[in-house]
């Protein structure tokens, strides 16, 4: 960390933060500029705030040098963490997909959508019980209901189910029944919630926030591996920005970003990310391209009657084709779908 | 255009609507409901100013249905517009690679550069000579003396030139050595600049303003279409928004979203919407996996030493590596890269 001191500060005030600085079991190292003093504090800092610098009298700035997160971080954990699910795995050579309905409606239509989905090259199944809708007066979920439809549709085609948590107090329920959590964009600083899902040892998939930095999105899966929760895998799904011609902007650049910073597999989810079921094959391809573990996305048997979400859901045959192209890039990524049994032949016509 | 009147407005406001809207030559389709009355405006009113009818007493507010760009747009110009530029062709099912230095920094430089990135796959060469930089402190470009450096390494290696064009005075002089202007995110909306290169023949490479939305791009591109200049390519840069991990964030569902609305070709810049070299083969590869017609990618011998933008400049090495990764992917989405032209060597 490095405390950069007022051009008038005196030196009491210098004084005092290098005694802080001690305190703190950190090493200093003073640099004394023409203009400035720069007060840096080595060694372990990831659990020391900004904030305990940034009040004393005489200082300018605090800039953190080192990351805030570690658990998180490939310099602590150099190797791509890999996690099993339930036939395949996450963040290793196989790509991951996710797909199914925003919202579990019915038992037919979940049983259904999951069918056709796995028939697709789905590797996992997705589908929302309790759902935080913008508007208290849209529909919420099936509730437990849902849960129990889920479990089998689960049985019927042996896809691992990834379904949202809102609040603490459906962890106990939620346990039971589903392999993935997800936290939903609007609760990735729940911090209550993230601390309830690091005791458990359920598989986490950890949406960004909808206006939440890189660096906060780390800062938030810190806080579930922090209580022994190693199953993470992070989740872009498109930041708020000026730009309205799509629900989300897909910041793309996210991908080799995280993989740079950290171990933990990156899936994208193209549905949110554009908000329009046109675009979210392209971004889906693109996804891959850029280096991302797997997919999440929104498949509805009849969108335009979907409670929820159906602008952006995709047909289960434009799935399929979704599914196909995407297969092709992972190929020359020198990836395979993790639910491929086979080579793919070669698909040329008809892209873009 | 839909008008939405104020609840409860009286008739005579409605009427004036109308007569407004018959005076625009457009009809009007009259839909009244429970508590407000709604006026669309029926015909062609891509030219008619929303404003118009924004200041009417009476009016709530007034929404356009259809866009407010013609020529640009898909339903004007249903085929993709391919136009060739010398050797090869953009907006087709060659993807284009243009490559090269921020700024022409000398002779040897840019020579040594051009041979480089056209040894790695590059189909044109990029250069600035005028520099829009942030701070007027810092080195401002070689101007002239550089664009002859650009002509002799274009001689050289047989790749067209891509250079941008800050100014309407700088036109003139340009077009005798430029084969695309670049209008940089910076100018996108110097409508001076647009109109003046509107008027000239040579393409356009016209980029996304750092705060840009897609529809502002379009009609910023209508501007140059207008001049009669056709051969306009647009360029997606990354945008501004709160996230500070990148120098900017690539909106890379730009790509799909223009290649729905418009005909022209899309090409990305992965420089400038990441910021850092490490992340630049991995959305270029992304922008060709989405559907982007081409890409153009800051190339420096020593980026260490570079007078702009070296932390994003790939080496020439790291450029050929990424040109390879970027044919699998346009292999992979059934288009290919465009030839490597030969000059002199």
């Amino acid at each position: 960390m490095m405390i950069i001191m007022k051009a008038n500060a005196t030196p009491q005030e210098v004084e005092a933060v290098i005694a802080k600085i001690k305190s703190a079991g950190l090493n200093v190292h003073l640099s004394q500029g023409v203009e400035a003093t720069i007060i840096g504090a080595i060694g372990e800092t990831h659990n020391i705030p900004t904030d305990l610098f940034e009040g004393m009298d005489g200082v300018e700035t605090v800039q953190r040098i080192t990351q805030p997160y570690k658990l998180a971080s490939r310099q602590f954990h150099p190797e791509d963490s890999v996690i099993s699910l339930d036939g395949f795995s996450v963040g290793g050579n196989e790509i991951a997909i996710i797909a199914g309905p925003c919202s579990v409606e019915s038992r037919s239509q979940i049983i259904e959508t999951a069918m056709a989905v796995k028939e697709a090259g789905a590797s996992a199944l997705r589908g929302g019980v309790f759902k935080p809708r913008t508007s208290p007066y849209s529909f919420q979920g099936l509730g437990e209901e849902g849960l129990e439809l889920l479990t089998e549709a689960r049985e019927k085609t042996g896809l691992p189910i990834v379904v949202e948590i809102m609040s603490q107090v459906q962890l106990d329920v939620m346990v039971k029944y589903v392999d993935v959590l997800q936290v939903g964009a609007r609760n990735m600083q729940n911090f209550n919630l993230l601390r309830a899902i690091g005791e458990s040892r359920t598989a986490v998939l950890l949406k960004r926030g909808l206006s939440a930095t890189i660096e906060e999105l780390l800062m938030s899966a810190e806080y579930i591996l922090a209580g022994g929760n190693q199953r993470v895998m992070l989740c872009e799904r498109g930041i708020r920005t000026f730009e309205t011609a799509t629900r989300n902007t897909t910041d793309i650049n996210a991908v080799p970003v995280l993989k740079n910073l950290t171990h933990l597999p990156v899936i994208l989810d193209p549905s949110h990310a554009t908000g329009h079921a046109d675009y979210v094959a392209a971004i889906a391809r693109a996804a891959i391209a850029a280096g991302a573990d797997g997919l999440i996305v929104e498949v509805h048997p009849d969108p335009a009657k979907a409670v929820s979400d159906g602008k952006q859901s995709l047909k289960p045959e434009k799935f399929a084709q979704m599914v196909k192209q995407v297969g092709q890039i992972a190929q020359i990524m020198g990836r395979r779908l993790a639910s491929s049994q086979g080579e793919y032949s070669p698909l040329k016509q008809g892209w873009a | 255009m839909m008008i939405i009147m104020h609840p409860g407005a009286p008739k005579e406001q409605i009427k004036n609507v109308i007569t407004e809207i018959e005076k625009q030559k457009l009809s009007a389709h009259l839909i009244e409901g429970v508590e407000q009355t709604i006026i669309g405006a029926v015909g062609d009113g891509h030219y008619v100013a929303k404003e118009i009818f924004e200041a009417l007493p009476g009016v709530m507010s007034v929404q356009r249905i259809s866009q407010p760009y013609k020529l640009a747009s898909r339903q004007f110009h249903e085929h993709d517009s391919v136009f060739p530029l010398d050797g090869f062709t953009v907006g087709g099912e060659e993807i284009a690679v243009i490559a090269g230095p921020c700024s022409v920094e000398s002779r040897v430089q840019l020579l040594e550069v051009a041979q480089a990135v056209r040894e790695a796959g590059a189909n044109a060469l990029r250069g600035g000579v005028f520099k829009p930089r942030t701070s007027p402190y810092v080195f401002q470009g070689l101007g002239e003396e550089g664009l002859e450096y650009l002509a002799e390494a274009r001689e050289l290696t047989g790749m067209p030139v891509v250079v941008e064009v800050m100014a309407v005075s700088q036109v003139e002089l340009m077009s005798k050595y430029v084969d695309v202007f670049q209008i940089g995110a910076r100018n996108m909306q110097n409508y001076n600049l647009l109109r003046a290169v509107g008027e000239t023949r040579t393409p356009i490479l016209l980029k996304r303003g750092l705060s840009a939305t897609i529809e502002e791009l379009l009609m910023a591109s209508e501007y140059i279409l207008s001049g009669g200049n056709t051969q306009v390519m647009l360029c997606e840069r990354g945008i501004r928004t709160f996230e500070t991990a990148t120098r900017n964030t690539t909106d890379i569902n730009a790509i799909p979203v223009l290649k729905e609305l418009t005909h022209l070709p899309v090409i990305l810049d992965p420089s400038h919407s990441t910021g850092h070299s490490a992340y630049v083969t991995a959305v270029a590869k992304a922008a060709v996996a989405a559907g982007a017609d081409g890409i153009i990618v800051e190339v420096h011998q020593d980026p260490a030493h570079a007078l702009s933008d070296g932390k994003q400049s790939l080496t020439p090495e790291s450029f050929a590596s990424m040109v390879k990764q970027v044919q699998a992917v346009a292999e992979a989405v059934g288009r290919r890269l465009a030839p490597v032209k030969y000059g002199q060597v």
